[in-house]
C-alpha cells in the first residue's frame, strides 16, 4: 500500500528548530502513516535526533506545526503517552529497579493488569534478555541496556514508534534482529520512524529515506533512490 | 608506485626493558609544573583555612588553651561522666574505624588519578613503585587526621573536669587522645589496604555494618553506666575489647578511670599499627586494576561533582562506586493496578535501600522527641521546634529516593503514560504514608502518655508539608552556570547566596512558615488549650503550603523535562 492511500498518522509540516541562532533543522515537511516506516539517514549533528524529538512532542518546533492523528501534538496528551513509543540514542534506567521490574512498571501503567507478567516474559525472551530478568542496570552491558530498552517497547501499547539510532552497541546478530522486530512492527500496523547510520536497515525496511546534512533534507524518496543520492 | 614501508617488527617479550624508572621520571618531569602550581594552590588553602580557623574560631582555640592551663574544675555529673568513660570512648573510636572503612569502600588509600589508571595500568610499569608511594601519602594523610580526631574525645574530657589538677595532666591526656587515635588511624589504614587487595567490598561493608551496631549497643552501655553503677568489670572487658579499646586506654586512665596499664595497651596498639602498616605497603602493589581503575573514575566523577557543588551528582557517583544498588534482595509483586504503579515503585525503591529507611527511622524519631521537647519546655520551645521540623523534612526527604532518580532524569519515566509534572504528587504518596507510620506510632504513644490528643493532628497536618518541601527539592534539577557568575553587590557576589538558596528552597518554604506558626501557637498556648480555631488553622494552613510547594516541585518538573 503506499503511503498516498491511507491517512496519515503523524504530519509535519514546515517544521524547523533553531538553538539561538543556530539552525539546527531548517524546514521539513514529513508524512507517516500506520504501517509505513521512514528513515533518516545522516551524519553525526545533522538534525536526525531533533527531528525525531520534535517528532515525539518532546521538543517543540521554532516555526511549523506537528499534528498526530490529525490535531495538535502535545507531549502530555494521553494520546501521545499511550500511543508513541520512542527509543532513545541512550538508556536512562532506574538503578534500583531489575530488568524485570522496569518491563513491569511500563506495563501495568500502560494499563496491561494480569496480563504483564506474561508480556513482559515474552518481550525478556523476545529482547534475549530472559537470563537477565532479575539484574541490575548496572550488570547490562550497554547493548543489553539497549535490548532493555526495546523491551520496553514491546510490553506497552504503541501506534508510532520512534527509534534513535536503535542499532547502536548492538551486534551484527542482534542488528538483525532489529530489522526483523520492525518489520514485523510494521506489519502489525505501527509507524515507524527511525533515525540510523546503518544504511541496510534503511534499505532493508524503510517505505521513505530522508537524508539529512546540516538541518536541510539533501535527498528523498523510496530507499533505493534516495540511497543512491547519498552515494 | 613505491613499495608501502614494512611496519617495525614488535620486540620479543624477552627483549623488553624494565621501562619503570623511566616512565615515572619522564612524569615527574613532565608534571613537575604541575606539581608546584598544585603545592602553592594547597598553601594558598592551608593559609585561608588557617585564617579562617584564627578569625571565627579563635575564641575556641583560646578555650581550648585556657583549659589546658587551668582545667577546669569537676561538675557535680562528672563522676558519672567517668563511669560512662569505656563504653563511650569505645564507640567513639570505632567510630574512626568505621569513617576510615567507609572510605576505603569508595576511594580506597591505594587510589591513583584517572590518566595513570586509563595509560599506566595496562602497561608492564611495576605495581609497587607506581603504588606504595600512594599508599605511604594516604596513610600519613589518615594519621594527620586520626591526630586530629583525637582532639575531640580529649577535649570533651577536659570540659567535663577530667583534665586533672594541673596543665602537666591535660597536656598529657591531649597527647594520649591524639596518639591513641594517630595509631588506630595507621592501624585502619594497613588493614584497609590489605582488605583493597584481597577481600571483596561486600566484606568492608559487613564490616561497616558491624561498626554501626557496635556504636549502638556502646552508647547505650555508655548511657546505662552513667545511669545505673554497673560491675567496672564492664569498662575493663570493653578497654581490652580490641585496638578500639587500647586506642581509648590513654584517655579513660589518664581522666581517671580505671586503666592502669594504658601504656602497655597503647605499645601493643603501636605493634599491632606498625605491623598492618607494613603489611598494607606489601598489598598495595597487589590491588586489582579493574578496582583501581572503577575508584579513578569514581574519584574523577566526585571531583567534578564537588567542584560544580553539585551535591547530587556526588550522591550518585559514590552510590555507583560502592555498589549500593549491589543487588535486588528484597522485592514485593507490583500490582495490576495501573494506579498503585507509582506507590510500588517507590515502596520497591525503599526497599532496595533500607539503610536509608533505617535512617529515616532514626529522624523521625528524633523529630518526635524534639517536638514533645518543644511543647513540655516553653523556654527552649523555638530551637526544639526548629530542631524538630529539621529532623522531619529530612526523614521526609530520606523518603524521596524515587522522587530524586526520576528528577535526575527525566528520560527514565519517559515509557510511562503519566505526564512528568504528575509524577511529582504520585510520588507523594508513599512518603506521606510512611511518614505517618514513622511518626504516628511514637507521637501516638506521646498523645496518650501527656494527654495531648492534638499532637497526632499536628503530626498529621505537618508531613505533607515536610513531604511537598522535599519534593521541591527532588526537582530541583542541576545546577545552572550563570548561578556560579552572581552579580557584584556592596557586600560581595551574589553567587553564594543565590547557589545556598538554589540548595535550601525545599526546606526553607516547607520549614520557616510552620516554624512561624507553631512557635506563635505554642506561645499563647493555645495548641495545649485544645483550641479547636487555631487547630482549624493549623490544618488549613499546612494543607494551602502543601499544595503549593506540589506545584512548585511540579512546576520543577516541568522546567526539567523541557531541559
Amino acid at each position: 500500500m503506499a503511503l498516498s492511500d491511507v491517512r496519515p498518522l503523524l504530519v509535519l509540516t514546515g517544521v524547523s528548530r533553531s538553538y539561538g541562532p543556530l539552525p539546527a533543522l531548517k524546514p521539513v515537511d514529513l508524512q507517516l502513516a500506520a504501517g509505513h516506516c521512514v528513515a533518516l539517514l545522516g551524519v553525526n549533528g545533522s538534525g536526525k535526533s531533533t527531528l525525531l524529538r520534535i517528532a515525539a512532542g518532546r521538543d517543540a518546533p521554532t516555526s511549523g506545526q506537528v499534528r498526530y492523528g490529525g490535531l495538535p501534538l502535545l507531549e502530555d496528551a494521553l494520546v501521545a503517552r499511550t500511543e508513541i513509543a520512542m527509543v532513545g540514542d541512550t538508556a536512562a534506567t532506574y538503578p534500583d529497579l531489575t530488568v524485570s521490574e522496569h518491563l513491569l512498571l511500563v506495563a501495568i501503567a500502560h494499563g496491561a493488569g494480569s496480563a504483564a507478567p506474561a508480556r513482559v516474559e515474552a518481550a525478556l525472551a523476545e529482547c534475549r534478555l530472559a537470563d537477565h530478568a532479575d539484574a541490575l542496570p548496572s550488570a547490562l552491558s550497554s547493548g543489553q541496556r539497549q535490548a532493555m530498552q526495546l523491551a520496553a517497547v514491546l510490553v506497552r501499547p504503541r501506534r508510532l514508534l520512534i527509534l534513535d539510532e536503535p542499532e547502536q552497541r548492538l551486534d551484527p546478530g542482534a542488528r538483525r534482529w532489529l530489522a526483523g522486530l520492525l518489520a514485523a512492527e510494521k506489519a502489525g500496523g505501527t509507524a515507524v520512524l527511525l533515525a540510523t547510520h546503518h544504511v541496510e536497515l534503511a534499505d532493508a525496511i524503510a517505505d521513505e529515506v530522508l537524508v539529512l546534512l546540516d538541518g536541510d533534507v539533501i535527498g528523498r524518496g523510496a530507499p533505493a533512490e534516495a540511497l543512491a543520492s547519498l552515494r | 608506485m613505491a613499495a608501502a614501508p614494512a611496519a617495525p617488527a614488535a620486540p620479543a617479550a624477552a627483549e623488553t626493558v624494565d621501562g619503570t624508572e623511566a616512565v615515572l621520571t619522564l612524569l615527574r618531569d613532565v608534571r613537575r609544573d604541575q606539581a608546584r602550581a598544585r603545592a602553592a594552590n594547597l598553601a594558598f588553602w592551608l593559609y585561608i583555612a588557617g585564617l579562617a580557623l584564627f578569625i571565627y574560631g579563635g575564641w575556641l582555640v583560646a578555650a581550648v588553651v585556657g583549659a589546658l592551663r587551668h582545667p577546669p574544675p569537676a561538675v557535680p555529673d562528672t563522676p558519672l561522666l567517668l563511669r560512662a568513660t569505656p563504653a563511650g570512648l569505645c564507640a567513639l573510636m570505632i567510630l574512626i574505624v568505621a569513617a576510615l572503612l567507609w572510605d576505603t569502600l569508595w576511594r580506597g588509600p591505594v587510589t591513583v588519578a584517572r590518566p595513570t589508571a586509563d595509560w599506566l595500568l595496562s602497561t608492564p610499569v611495576r605495581r609497587d613503585r607506581l603504588l606504595r608511594p600512594r599508599y605511604r601519602r594516604a596513610a600519613a594523610i589518615s594519621v594527620l587526621a586520626g591526630a586530629a580526631a583525637g582532639l575531640v574525645p580529649a577535649t570533651l574530657l577536659l570540659a567535663a573536669g577530667l583534665g586533672g589538677p594541673t596543665a602537666g595532666h591535660s597536656l598529657r591526656l591531649m597527647g594520649a587522645g591524639i596518639l591513641g587515635t594517630a595509631l588506630l588511624a595507621m592501624l585502619v589504614t594497613g588493614v584497609a589496604a590489605v582488605a583493597e587487595a584481597h577481600a571483596s567490598p561486600r566484606a568492608i561493608r559487613t564490616a561497616i555494618r558491624a561498626c554501626a551496631l557496635a556504636v549502638l549497643l556502646l552508647a547505650g552501655i555508655a548511657a546505662l553506666t552513667a545511669a545505673y553503677r554497673l560491675s567496672a568489670v564492664i569498662g575493663t572487658v570493653l578497654l581490652w575489647s580490641g585496638p578500639w579499646g587500647w586506642a581509648a586506654q590513654g584517655l579513660a586512665g589518664l581522666a581517671g578511670g580505671a586503666a592502669p596499664l594504658w601504656p602497655a595497651a597503647l605499645g601493643l596498639l603501636a605493634i599491632a599499627a606498625i605491623g598492618t602498616l607494613v603489611a598494607g605497603d606489601r598489598s598495595a602493589a597487589q590491588v586489582p586494576a579493574a578496582a583501581l581503575r572503577a575508584r579513578a573514575h569514581t574519584l574523577g566523577d566526585m571531583s567534578a561533582a564537588v567542584a560544580n557543588l553539585d551535591a547530587r551528582r556526588v550522591t550518585t557517583a559514590y552510590r555507583g562506586a560502592t555498589g549500593s544498588y549491589g543487588r535486588a534482595r528484597l522485592r514485593i509483586r507490583p500490582p495490576l493496578l495501573r494506579q498503585l504503579i507509582v506507590p510500588w515503585r517507590d515502596v520497591t525503591a525503599l526497599l532496595r535501600a533500607p539503610a536509608r529507611f533505617a535512617w529515616s527511622v532514626l529522624l523521625s524519631l528524633a523529630a518526635v522527641g524534639l517536638g514533645a521537647l518543644a511543647v513540655r519546655s516553653p523556654h527552649a520551645a523555638l530551637l526544639a521546634l526548629t530542631g524538630a521540623l529539621v529532623f522531619g523534612y529530612l526523614a521526609a526527604a530520606a523518603l524521596c529516593e524515587a522522587a530524586r532518580l526520576d528528577g535526575d532524569d527525566p528520560r527514565r519515566s519517559a515509557q510511562l503514560p503519566i505526564r512528568y509534572e504528575s509524577l511529582v504528587w504520585w510520588h507523594a504518596i508513599v512518603p506521606c504514608a510512611a511518614m505517618i507510620v514513622l511518626v504516628g506510632g511514637p507521637a501516638a504513644a506521646l498523645a496518650v502518655v501527656t494527654g495531648h490528643a492534638w499532637l497526632l493532628g499536628l503530626v498529621a497536618v505537618t508531613i505533607p508539608v515536610l513531604v511537598g518541601g522535599a519534593l521541591v527539592n527532588s526537582y530541583r534539577g542541576p545546577l545552572e552556570g550563570e548561578m556560579f557568575a552572581g552579580f557584584d553587590t556592596p557586600v560581595g557576589n551574589s553567587s553564594g547566596v543565590t547557589i545556598t538558596l538554589w540548595y535550601i528552597t525545599g526546606p526553607l518554604l516547607a520549614i520557616a512558615p510552620m516554624i512561624v506558626f507553631y512557635n506563635s501557637a505554642l506561645h499563647t498556648g493555645a495548641l495545649r488549650a485544645n483550641q479547636h480555631g487555631h487547630a482549624a488553622t493549623a490544618v488549613v494552613l499546612s494543607a494551602v503550603l502543601a499544595a503549593w510547594l506540589g506545584f512548585i516541585a511540579a512546576r520543577r518538573a516541568r522546567r526539567l523535562r523541557s531541559g
